[in-house]
């Protein structure tokens, strides 16, 4: 597990439309510590994905440095794991093959990864399903498949764009369950960006709000785990938690 | 009226239970109207021959070695072609669909050679390869590469940006990403490619057959036209329908099968 941060981050995009340049970012300043589940919330357009494509490396930024664990960030790696809204499974290959891929890239033999990607396959109960390929899987069974993609190659940091938004609602609790028992139980450093306030109180250990390119607001949530809906639902700190957070991004 | 319906239902059956009857069935009223129309016998035999003319010309045919020889001849000249066009046409595709630069150098003259026809090169070649095999195998290897080429730029244009980027994210190195991602997603494509390059490569290797060759179905045709043969002419003619037929469904589409739709990249 490594630290994660962001120091004066910036990104400036030329409109070719209005023919002028375009702010998205402005002076983003963030540290998240190893093992911490941070969750980035905010309207549509507020940047919130940009960020999380800035750390994968899929693109440059304009100004400031992303850091992981001292090194800065060049370009896409094994040491961040990525988990996409569309799930990006490579339709060609099996669920098993899937899971297998990054360490096949390290170069784990054959016998070693299939065990290693059977493990992770038990850990969201989808053992049954190695063999499939994923067009064959629901939206919900096709995300497990790409969260555990992203954990089988132990990455020192676990970014997710709104993982969960494409899956219909009763799968996303279960989902979030899931998460956190895994976040729970082997504490990875987790970057996850949602529109869904509660989401992201009900994942998180701390909720950073974000509007119109800059950090609006950071909100710690002290909140004991293990969570599980059932409980939190009626839960008077988790409603009250929710309710600032949400009229944050409302305000945003 | 119930009689005819109980008789369709066991056709149905029977049909479904036979799939090369299916096949065979819609050529029953061709084959049928045919051989009505040679016995009404509006036209002299030599000039319109029954299908049983056509069995007994088969016959004679492959009796004397000669339709056994010239198919393989035929076969052996496509397969030959398609190779050496994929060969080149797989690895360009995939050059230029990855590389914005080749595009732009390419792409123009690809469009502009696409458009002369694999027979418009005919004259040219003769004059400069005569009349023989590397006449004909140019022909094929540029017919089968535009659409080779073509599908497979638009194959690796297909594959979504966010599969290159869970493959680098999951540490794959640039040549991995060609080997997992672009090659494998592009596969679909590439094999709809083929099966155009392969349908159009056998049609221009019989025309240029009838023009360059001394062997092949293609030179078969045009020899029984000087022999004023028409039965071995319209045997030529169902002998390539035919071929077709089995080359499609037994060797292309199964591979579409296994692959592309498979995968979901194909729709059924």
């Amino acid at each position: 597990m490594k630290t994660l941060s962001l120091k004066s981050l910036s990104k400036t995009y030329f409109d070719l439309y209005a023919g002028s340049h375009h702010t998205a970012l402005h002076d983003i300043s963030l540290d998240v510590p190893a093992g911490e589940f941070v969750a980035i919330v905010g309207p549509s357009g507020c940047g919130k994905s940009t960020i999380l494509n800035m750390v994968a490396g899929f693109i440059a930024p304009s100004g400031g440095e992303i850091l992981v664990g001292g090194e800065p960030v060049r370009g896409p790696g094994a040491d961040r794991g990525v988990v996409f809204q569309s799930f990006a499974l490579f339709p060609w290959k099996t669920v098993l093959e899937n899971v297998g891929f990054g360490p096949k890239m390290r170069g784990v033999p054959k016998a070693e990864r299939d065990e290693i990607a059977r493990d992770y396959l038990g850990l969201v109960g989808l053992a049954h399903a190695a063999d499939r390929y994923p067009n064959e899987l629901s939206g919900g069974m096709q995300q497990r498949v790409g969260v555990v993609r992203a954990l089988a190659n132990e990455p020192d940091i676990l970014l997710m764009d709104e993982p969960f938004a494409s899956v219909d609602a009763q799968t996303r609790m279960t989902l979030q369950e899931e998460l956190t028992r895994i976040w729970e139980d082997r504490r990875p450093t987790v970057v996850f960006i949602t529109h869904d306030v509660p989401e992201a109180v009900f994942l998180a250990n701390r909720v950073v709000v974000l509007s119109k390119g800059r950090i609006l607001e950071q909100v710690e949530v002290p909140l004991a785990r293990p969570r599980v809906w059932d409980r939190l639902v009626e839960d008077d700190a988790f409603k009250s938690l929710s309710n600032k957070v949400l009229a944050l991004v409302r305000a945003a | 009226m119930n009689a005819a319906l109980v008789l369709w239902s066991w056709c149905l059956r029977t049909s479904a239970k036979w799939p090369v009857l299916q096949t065979l069935a819609p050529f029953v009223p061709v084959v049928a109207l045919w051989w009505a129309v040679a016995a009404w016998g509006p036209f002299p035999p030599a000039f319109f021959p029954s299908p049983m003319d056509v069995v007994r010309a088969f016959g004679s045919l492959v009796y004397r070695g000669i339709l056994p020889e010239y198919l393989g001849d035929s076969i052996a000249r496509l397969a030959a072609g398609a190779a050496v066009g994929m060969a080149l046409g797989i690895p360009l595709g995939l050059l230029i669909g990855l590389s914005r630069r080749a595009y732009t150098a390419l792409w123009p003259i690809l469009l502009f050679f696409q458009a002369i026809g694999d027979i418009a090169w005919l004259p040219i070649l003769i004059i400069w390869f005569g009349f023989g095999m590397t006449t004909m195998t140019v022909i094929i290897v540029y017919t089968v590469l535009f659409p080779v080429v073509l599908n497979t730029v638009l194959g690796v244009r297909s594959v979504r940006v966010e599969l290159y980027r869970a493959a680098q994210s999951l540490g794959a190195t640039p040549a991995r990403v060609l080997t997992e991602v672009v090659i494998p997603g592009a596969l679909p494509n590439v094999i709809t490619g083929l099966r155009n390059g392969l349908g159009y490569g056998w049609r221009a290797l019989i025309a240029a057959e009838m023009i360059v060759g001394t062997s092949g179905i293609g030179f078969l045709m045009f020899d029984a036209r000087r022999a004023g043969s028409v039965v071995e002419i319209v045997l030529g003619m169902i002998v390539l329908g035919i071929l077709w037929y089995i080359v499609d469904a037994w060797v292309l589409a199964p591979i579409e099968r296994a692959t592309g739709r498979r995968w979901g990249l194909v729709t059924q």
